[in-house]
C-alpha cells in the first residue's frame, strides 16, 4: 500500500535519495518551470519527475480520505472543561467542601497539595440547538453552531505539566524529538500549493507554547515538513522581505542570474541536487509575493471582518481564525493555531476561571464560530477538519498550591478526563461522545486517549495511523506510538 | 613486525580456505536474518512472541513452542513446524498470517538453512573486527590505469577492490583548486583565502598537498570546525530545555571540546574523561568539565514538575546518548522491551543504566552539582585550606574539604523532604514551612557529622529552627536563628552514630502564618572542621565559609552519590518509571565484549569497557562518522544503528581496517585518522557525476568519485564571514548573539531575551551562537543545525525555499554581500575585474566567461536601478559617504554569489 504514494522513496532520506531514481531523464525537463506546472496534471512525465524531485509534491493517502486540510486550534496552558462545556450541577452542591480522599490516594498534581476544597461550576450552562449541547454562557457565539460540532468529553492524558502534554498532543509522545501532526500529514500528503508552505502556523495570546517551536516541528523527519510560522507582525515568514532598497525586478534579476548559473554549473557536475536547488529558489521567489498576499485581511470584506472580530495589522486569534480559513482555501494542508493564556491557577485575576476564562472566551467565541460558519458558507467545511482542545483539563478542586488558600478562583492541572471538540471533514454533526462522573472528575464511558485523537485525524485525511510510518533508530515511528483508535463513533 | 604479519596472513589465508569451502551453505546473516527481520520477527521476536516462538535467539528458536511442537528442528525442514506452517494451504495455519506468503525463493532458503544445521550467525557489527588484509594489486583489475598510480594510501586499495566487484571506474583526481577548498572547508571549516590557494597552487613539490593538510591540522580553527559536530551528539545548548529553557552556564564544555581536538587528545582520553572525568584520581578542573557532556541533558524547572521524573528522563537519554555516539546502537528499544531485532534483552538496558544511576544530579532549578571556579584570589585561599587540611588529617580528608569547597556535595535538596506539616515545596523546588511547621528528611547518616550546612534564603528577621532526632519530639540535635539573607550558614549539631530520620521545625512567630519562615535550597551534613584545638583553626574555618558564599562561575559537572546517597536501580516494567521491577546490578550486555574483572563498575570503568581493543563497535563507529563528515555518508550509512536493522556496510573490509588501525596504529589520534583519509586518492577525487555514476551510484557508495556536499549551516555562515572580511578569529567564552530578527524569542515565564552582542563578537564562528534549544538560531535552524534536545548523530540535509530565504535577505548576509562588494571594489578597477575577484575569493578558482556575463549583466542592470535612484541606493548600501551606485550594485552581485549552489556547495 505504501509503495503507491512514494513514502517508499521517501524513506531514510537525504533528498538525494529520492533524486536518484529520477536521475536519468530529468536535464531534459525545461528547467525553471518543472515544479510550477506539476499540479496542472496534464503533463504525466513531468508529474512523476515533480514527484521524485519535490517532498512536497501533492500524494494520495491510504483510503480517500474525507478532510484535504486540518485547522487545529490549541488553547494553550488548558482551559477548564468544567467552565465550557462540561456541566456538572452536582459539583455546585459540593462547592467548598473538603476533597473527599479517594479523589487524591496515589494521585500526583502540579500543585494541589494536602486536601484542597472542590469547586463549583464558575458558569451558567443552557443547552443549545437541536442536538441539545450543553455549552456555557461563556460560549455565547459557539452555542449558535453546536450542531455541527462532535464533543468529545471523555479525553484523558497522562501529563500533567504543560510541555510535556503539549507535545503528547500533537506528536504523540511527551519528550522531545517527534514529529508533530502537520508534519505527519504534510509528509504523508505533500501540499496542494507550490507557493506556500504545507504547514503554517500561527500563534496568538502573546507567546509561543510551553513546549517551543518542538510542538510544530518536524522531528526525524526532513525538516522540509516542519510548521512555518507565520507572524501577523513583523516579516510574515522569516526573510520574507527583501532588503531594503532592493527592488522586485532586482531581485527577480538576482534569482535569474543565481539560476542560470546553477544551471551552466548543472550542465558540468551533473548533480540532481543542482536541479532542486533551483527550483526552491524559484519557489522562494513566488512565496515572497504569495505569503504576503494570503497574510493580508486588509482587503477582506466588511461582513468578513464582521463575523470574526478581526483587526487587521494585531496579532490575534481572531485574525489567525480569518487567516486559517485563507490558507486552507489556497491549499495549506494542515493550519495550527496555538493562543496562549488558558492557564487558570487562580495565581491572578487573569488566570481565574471566573473572571479570566471569561475573558479569554470574548477572544474565541466569535472567531471560532466564525471559522466554522465561513468555511460553511464556502463549502469547505465537508473538507476542512477543525480540531479544538488543550493540553489536559482541570481539576474539579480549587487550587491550594503550596497547602494554602489561592487570591483567586482557579483550578489545577487535571489529566483525567477533558473536553475537545471537533467539526466539518467528515466528522458527525451535532454529536456528543464520552461521558464523565458527576463531579467531572473521571470519564464513566467514552473514555478516549489522546492517541485515539490522532488516530482519528489521520483517519480523516485517509490514513490508517498504523501505516503512517518513518524508519528510525533501527524501528518504523509513528504518530500514534504503540496504540491508537479510531473513534468511530463521531465518525460520520 | 615482519613476523606477525606473516601470521596475520595466514591466519586470514585460513579463513579464507575455511570459509571457501562452505560457499554453497546458507549464510545466515546474509541470506536468511534479512526474511525473519521482514516476514517474521514483528510477531516471533523481542517485542511479542506469539504461540511462544521467538525468532531472536537460536535457543528460543529451537525451544518448544506453545503448541508442543519444535518450530526448527536442524537437519530436518521435514519435521520443522515452522517450515509446514509457512506452506500450509489453510490461511488459518499459513504464516504469516493473514499476509502475503513467502516467496517459493525465500521458503527454500529457510528449507535448505534449516537442512544444513539451522546454523546461526553473529551480526558482523558485534563481532571485533579482525585483521584485515590490505588488498593486493594483481587483485584489482579492468581500471584504464594500472592500480599503483590510482592510489595514495592503503585506502585506496580497499576502495579499488570494491570498484573491481562492482565494475566502475575511479574518478580523475580533482582540480587543485577544487581540492584545496575541499580541504580546507573539511579540516578547519572554513575556505583558503585567494592568497592561501595561489600558494599551493603553486607549489609543485610533491608534498605540497601534505603541507597544506598537516598545517590545517595544527590550525586552530580545527577545533572549532570539529567541535560543531561532536556538540551535535553531545546534545549541547546554552539553555536548560522543556518549558521555561532558561540558560545555562556551560560553554566551558564547549570550550573543552575544542581544546581536545586542538591538541588531538586520543579518542579513548576523549571517552574517559566525558563519561568519567570525575572519577579519575585527583580529577583536574578540565577532567571535571569533560563530564559536562552528559549534563548537557535537559533540566525541567517547569513549576510543578517532579525532579525524580525528570532525572530519570536525563538518566535514560544519557545511556540512549552513550550507546549511540559510542556503539552505534538503538539500545533505547530496550528500554521498554527486548529488541525487537537486536540481540539485547529487557533487563540489559538497565543494567547499563545502572552504571549512570549514581550521579549527584536530581533536576534541581540549581542545575547542581556544578564546579565552581573561584578566582584567582580565593582559588589560592582554597589551596591553603587544602594544605592545611593535609597536615593535619591527610590527603584523602584534604580532597574531600577540596570537593565540598569545589563542587558543594554531597548535599540534600529540598525534594528529600517528606511528612510536610504547615508547609510545603515552594514551585516543588524549595522547602517552605509556616511557622509552627515541619517537614522530615530520612536515614540521614549523622556518624560524625556535627555540622549543619543550610543554603536559605528569607526577607524576615525573627525566624529560627530545630532539629529533632526520629521523631517530632525526638531530642534536640541543633537549633539556629533564620535571619534576612540568602547564604550558607553553618549550625552545630549534636554527632549521633548511624542513621536517622531528622525533623525540621521551623518558627517565626512575627511573620503572618501563611507566610514560609524562609525557603531552603539544600542543606549538608559536615564532619568537624580539621584542627580544632590549633591557633589557625578559626581563620581556616572562616575562610572556608567565605569560599562557600562566593559567588562564582560555575558549570554543570558529574558527581558521584557517596555510599549514603548510593540508589539501587531496578528494571522498569515496560519502561515506565513508576512500575519498578526487580532489581539489579551494573553490567553491559552479553553480545558484546564481557566487561573485564579489573576494571569498576562504575562510569569508569563502563567508559575504559567501551574504548578496549576487544569492543567490536567503538572504533568502527568513530571512523564511520569521521568518514561521514568527509564524504557527506558514512561507510554505513545509518551512522546511528549499526544493528541488523541499520544499513549494510558499503565497504566493511575498508571499516573495519580503518577501525583497527585508528586503535592500533594511530593510538586512536583523530588527526591521524582525519589526514589518512584526506590523503587518500579517493577523498582527492574529482567530484562530477558522470551519467554512468548517477544511475548506478548518485549516493557514491563505492566512492568512485570525490565527495560533493552542501555546506553545513555553520560552514554556510562562516563562510560568508570569511570571505566578506568580517569573520573574527577571537576563540572561546561566553556564547555569542549575532544579528536574529525581532520577536523570535517568545518564550514562557524567562523573560530572557536575545541582546545582539557588540563589535566583533556579531561576527565569531558559529560555533559560539548562542543554543536555545526551544528556539535555535533561525539562520542556522534552516540550514538543519540541529536543536540540541537530543542526540543527533547525522543531519539530514534538506534544500528548501527556505534556506534561499535566509542567504538572500537575511541581513548578516546582506551585510556580509556588502563587506564582500567593499572587498572585490579594493582589490581591482574595473566592474569586471570586481567580479571576477569576488568568484575567486568565494571559491579560489577563475570565473568562466559564460558565467561572467550573466553576473556582468546583473551588475549592469542593478547599475540602471541605482545610478538613477538615490533613495534606494543609500537603503540598500547604509553607506555613511553617501550614495554610491556602484557599491549597491556590487552588492548585487556579491549577494547573487554568496547564493551559488557552487559556492554552498564542497565540491
Amino acid at each position: 500500500m505504501a509503495k503507491d504514494f512514494h513514502l517508499e522513496a521517501l524513506k531514510n532520506i537525504s533528498r538525494r535519495h529520492f533524486l536518484r531514481e529520477s536521475a536519468a531523464g530529468i536535464g531534459a525537463v525545461a528547467l525553471g518551470t518543472f515544479l510550477a506546472n506539476c499540479g496542472s496534471g496534464d503533463n504525466n512525465a513531468k508529474k512523476s519527475i515533480a514527484a521524485m524531485v519535490d517532498p512536497m509534491f501533492p500524494k494520495s493517502p491510504h483510503f480517500p480520505g474525507k478532510a484535504k486540510q486540518v485547522i487545529y486550534l490549541h488553547m494553550a496552558g488548558a482551559p477548564s472543561q468544567l467552565e465550557l462545556f462540561d456541566f456538572k450541577p452536582e459539583l455546585q452542591k459540593l462547592d467548598n467542601q473538603l476533597c473527599p480522599p479517594s479523589l487524591l490516594e496515589g494521585k500526583k498534581f502540579a500543585f494541589i497539595r494536602g486536601v484542597p476544597r472542590m469547586l463549583g461550576p464558575q458558569a451558567n450552562f443552557k443547552q443549545h440547538g437541536q442536538s441539545g449541547a450543553l455549552i456555557s454562557e461563556n460560549l455565547p457565539h459557539f452555542s449558535t453552531v453546536a450542531d455541527e460540532v462532535s464533543f468529545l468529553k471523555g479525553v484523558y492524558t497522562d501529563q500533567f505539566n504543560h510541555a510535556p502534554a503539549q507535545l503528547f498532543v500533537h506528536s504523540g509522545s511527551p519528550r522531545l524529538g517527534r514529529p508533530s501532526i502537520g508534519s505527519w500529514i504534510t509528509y504523508g500528503l505533500g501540499s496542494e500549493n507550490n507557493n506556500l508552505p504545507g504547514f503554517v502556523v500561527l500563534t496568538s495570546g502573546g507567546k509561543t507554547p510551553d513546549a517551543g517551536k518542538s510542538v510544530w516541528g518536524s522531528g526525524f523527519l526532513p525538516s522540509i515538513y516542519q510548521g512555518v510560522q507565520c507572524r501577523s507582525e513583523g516579516e510574515p515568514v522569516l526573510f520574507l522581505n527583501d532588503p531594503e532598497g532592493l527592488d522586485r525586478e532586482l531581485k527577480k534579476g538576482t534569482i535569474d542570474a543565481i539560476n542560470e548559473i546553477n544551471k551552466l554549473h548543472y550542465d558540468e557536475f551533473n548533480d540532481p541536487e543542482t536541479l532542486t536547488r533551483i527550483a526552491q529558489y524559484e519557489m522562494a521567489f513566488r512565496m515572497q509575493v504569495s505569503v504576503p498576499e494570503v497574510m493580508n485581511i486588509n482587503n477582506e470584506p466588511a461582513y468578513i471582518h464582521q463575523l470574526y472580530g478581526t483587526t487587521p495589522g494585531k496579532a490575534s486569534f481572531a485574525n489567525n481564525c480569518l487567516l486559517a480559513r485563507k490558507l486552507v482555501e489556497q491549499g495549506v494542508r494542515f493550519v495550527q493555531l496555538f493562543d496562549w493564556g488558558w492557564d487558570s491557577h487562580g495565581t491572578s485575576a487573569n488566570e481565574s476561571v471566573d473572571y479570566g476564562i471569561k475573558n479569554k472566551c470574548r477572544l474565541i467565541d466569535r472567531p471560532m464560530t466564525a471559522l466554522l460558519l465561513d468555511l460553511k458558507q464556502r463549502g469547505l467545511l465537508e473538507e476542512t477538519l477543525v480540531v479544538w482542545g488543550g493540553e489536559f483539563g482541570r481539576t474539579p478542586m480549587q487550587e491550594n498550591r503550596e497547602g494554602k488558600t489561592m487570591p483567586f478562583k482557579g483550578r489545577d492541572h487535571h489529566v483525567e478526563a477533558f473536553t475537545m471538540w471537533m467539526a466539518g471533514g467528515g466528522i458527525k454533526k451535532g454529536m456528543s461522545w464520552g461521558e464523565t462522573d458527576e463531579i467531572g472528575y473521571y470519564p464513566i464511558n467514552g473514555k478516549v486517549s489522546l492517541h485515539d485523537v490522532q488516530a482519528t485525524i489521520l483517519n480523516q485525511v485517509g490514513f490508517d495511523h498504523e501505516k503512517l510510518t518513518y524508519h528510525f533508530q533501527g524501528r518504523p515511528f509513528r504518530l500514534t506510538d504503540v496504540s491508537g483508535k479510531v473513534i468511530q463513533e463521531i465518525v460520520a | 613486525m615482519r613476523n606477525k604479519r606473516k601470521i596475520l596472513a595466514v591466519g586470514l589465508g585460513l579463513y579464507l580456505t575455511f570459509t571457501g569451502c562452505q560457499e554453497n551453505r546458507i549464510d545466515f546473516n546474509t541470506q536468511v536474518k534479512p526474511i525473519l527481520n521482514k516476514r517474521c520477527i514483528s510477531c516471533h521476536g523481542g517485542v511479542k512472541r506469539n504461540a511462544q516462538f521467538s525468532l531472536l535467539f537460536r535457543h528460543e528458536a529451537l525451544d518448544t513452542t506453545e503448541s508442543g511442537k519444535v518450530a526448527i528442528i536442524p537437519g530436518h525442514p521435514e519435521d520443522s513446524e515452522m517450515i509446514r506452517r509457512l506452506t500450509a494451504k489453510d490461511p488459518e495455519e499459513r504464516m504469516p498470517y493473514k499476509e502475503e506468503p513467502l516467496s517459493e525463493e525465500e521458503i527454500k532458503i529457510l528449507n535448505q538453512w534449516i537442512k544444513e544445521g539451522a546454523a546461526w550467525g553473529d551480526h558482523w557489527a558485534y563481532i571485533t573486527p579482525k585483521t584485515v588484509d590490505i588488498p593486493k594489486p594483481e587483485a584489482l583489475s579492468g581500471f584504464s590505469a594500472p592500480p599503483e598510480s590510482l592510489t595514495k594510501n592503503e585506502i585506496d586499495f580497499f576502495v579499488l577492490k570494491k570498484l573491481t566487484e562492482e565494475n566502475l571506474e575511479p574518478s580523475k583526481p580533482a582540480d587543485r583548486s577544487t581540492l584545496i577548498r575541499r580541504v580546507y572547508l573539511d579540516i578547519i571549516g572554513l575556505p583558503p583565502t585567494v592568497d592561501e590557494a595561489e600558494i599551493f597552487l603553486k607549489d609543485e613539490r610533491p608534498d605540497s598537498y601534505e603541507k597544506v593538510v598537516d598545517k590545517l591540522l595544527s590550525s586552530k580553527h580545527f577545533g572549532e570546525k570539529w567541535a560543531s559536530w561532536w556538540l551535535d551528539m553531545a546534545r549541547y545548548s546554552d539553555t536548560k530545555g522543556y518549558e521555561k529553557d532558561v540558560g545555562r552556564t556551560i560553554w566551558r564544555y564547549r570550550d573543552w571540546v575544542i581544546n581536545a581536538f586542538n591538541n588531538d587528545m586520543p579518542f579513548d582520553q576523549f571517552t574517559i574523561q566525558q563519561l568519567a572525568g570525575d572519577l579519575l584520581p585527583n580529577p583536574t578542573d578540565d577532567q571535571l568539565i569533560a563530564t559536562a557532556f552528559h549534563r548537557n541533558t535537559m533540566n525541567n524547572d517547569e513549576g510543578g514538575t517532579d525532579d525524580e521524573e525528570f532525572r530519570v528522563a536525563a538518566l535514560i537519554d544519557r545511556v540512549n546518548t552513550t550507546y549511540e555516539v559510542w556503539q552505534s546502537t538503538t539500545m533505547g528499544c530496550v528500554q521498554c522491551h527486548t529488541h525487537a531485532y537486536d540481540p539485547f534483552v529487557h533487563d540489559e538496558y538497565y543494567k547499563s543504566m545502572a552504571f549512570f544511576n549514581n550521579t549527584r544530579d536530581e533536576d534541581t532549578p540549581g542545575d547542581h552539582p556544578t564546579l565552581r571556579l573561584y578566582k584567582e584570589e580565593d582559588q589560592q585561599k582554597l589551596e591553603s585550606i587544602k594544605s592545611w587540611v593535609e597536615q593535619k588529617q591527610g590527603s584523602e580528608r584534604a580532597f574531600e574539604i577540596q570537593q565540598f569547597l569545589k563542587t558543594l556535595e554531597p548535599k540534600y535538596h529540598p525534594h528529600a523532604f517528606d511528612q510536610f506539616n504547615k508547609g510545603a515545596l515552594l514551585d516543588n523546588k524549595w522547602l517552605g514551612i509556616q511557622s509552627g511547621g515541619s517537614a522530615r528528611i530520612k536515614q540521614i547518616n549523622l556518624t560524625d557529622k556535627t555540622n549543619l550546612l543550610i543554603n536559605y534564603s528569607t526577607g524576615q528577621t525573627g525566624g529560627s529552627f530545630e532539629i529533632r532526632l526520629d521523631r517530632l519530639d525526638g531530642e534536640i540535635l541543633g537549633t539556629g536563628k533564620l535571619d534576612r539573607q540568602n547564604k550558607t550558614v553553618v549550625y552545630p549539631i549534636r554527632a549521633v552514630d548511624g542513621k536517622h530520620d531528622l525533623y525540621f521545625i521551623f518558627n517565626n512567630p512575627t511573620i503572618p502564618p501563611e507566610k514560609a519562615v524562609c525557603s531552603v535550597e539544600w542543606l549538608a551534613f559536615l564532619e568537624d572542621f580539621p584542627g580544632k584545638n590549633s591557633a589557625e583553626y578559626i581563620s581556616y574555618r572562616n575562610s572556608f565559609l567565605h569560599l562557600i558564599n562566593t559567588n562564582v562561575e560555575s558549570v554543570p559537572v558529574m558527581i558521584e552519590n557517596t555510599t549514603d546517597q548510593y540508589r539501587t536501580t531496578h528494571v522498569f516494567e515496560r519502561g515506565n518509571w513508576m512500575v519498578k521491577g526487580k532489581q539489579i546490578e551494573p553490567d553491559v550486555p552479553k553480545s558484546l565484549n564481557p566487561f573485564p574483572k579489573e576494571f569498576p563498575r562504575n562510569r569508569l570503568g563502563f567508559s575504559k569497557w567501551l574504548v578496549s581493543p576487544e569492543n567490536p563497535l567503538t572504533a568502527r563507529t568513530v571512523v564511520n562518522r569521521f568518514w561521514e563528515q568527509l564524504f557527506g555518508m558514512g561507510l554505513v550509512e545509518t551512522l546511528e544503528d549499526f544493528g541488523t536493522q541499520g544499513a549494510v556496510p558499503a565497504n566493511q573490509e575498508l571499516l573495519d581496517w580503518l577501525a583497527l588501525q585508528f586503535m592500533n596504529e594511530y593510538q586512536w589520534s583523530m588527526k591521524k585518522l582525519v589526514k589518512a583519509i584526506v590523503m587518500s586518492a579517493t577523498y582527492q577525487q574529482d567530484s562530477r557525476l558522470s551519467e554512468e555514476l548517477r544511475q548506478r551510484d548518485p549516493d557514491n557508495r563505492f566512492l568512485a568519485r570525490g565527495p560533493r556536499i552542501r555546506l553545513s549551516a555553520e560552514q554556510v555562515r562562516d563562510q560568508a564571514l570569511a570571505v566578506s572580511g568580517l569573520l573574527s578569529t577571537k576563540m572561546f567564552g561566553k556564547s555569542v548573539m549575532p544579528y536574529q530578527p525581532e520577536g523570535v524569542w517568545n518564550s514562557v515565564y524567562s523573560g530572557e531575551y536575545w541582546k545582539q552582542s557588540e563589535g566583533e563578537d556579531r561576527y565569531r564562528r558559529s560555533v559560539y551562537t548562542y543554543i536555545k534549544r526551544t528556539s535555535l538560531y533561525p539562520a542556522m535552524m534552516m540550514f538543519d543545525a540541529s536543536t540540541r534536545e537530543v542526540c543527533v548523530s547525522r543531519r539530514i540535509r534538506t534544500n528548501t525555499p527556505l534556506q534561499a530565504l535566509v542567504t538572500l535577505n537575511d541581513s548578516s548576509f546582506v551585510v556580509a554581500a556588502r563587506h564582500l562588494a567593499l572587498a572585490m571594489m579594493k582589490d581591482h578597477e574595473t566592474p569586471a575585474e570586481q567580479i571576477k575577484s569576488g568568484y575567486k575569493r568565494l571559491v579560489v578558482r577563475d570565473l568562466p566567461q559564460k558565467k561572467f556575463e550573466i553576473l556582468y549583466a546583473l551588475y549592469k542592470k542593478a547599475m540602471d536601478e541605482y545610478s538613477t535612484n538615490a533613495d534606494a541606493t543609500m537603503k540598500f548600501t547604509a553607506d555613511k559617504n553617501g550614495p554610491s551606485p556602484q557599491l549597491a550594485a556590487m552588492t548585487v552581485v556579491a549577494n547573487a554569489m554568496l547564493n551559488l549552489d557552487e559556492v554552498l556547495t564542497k565540491e
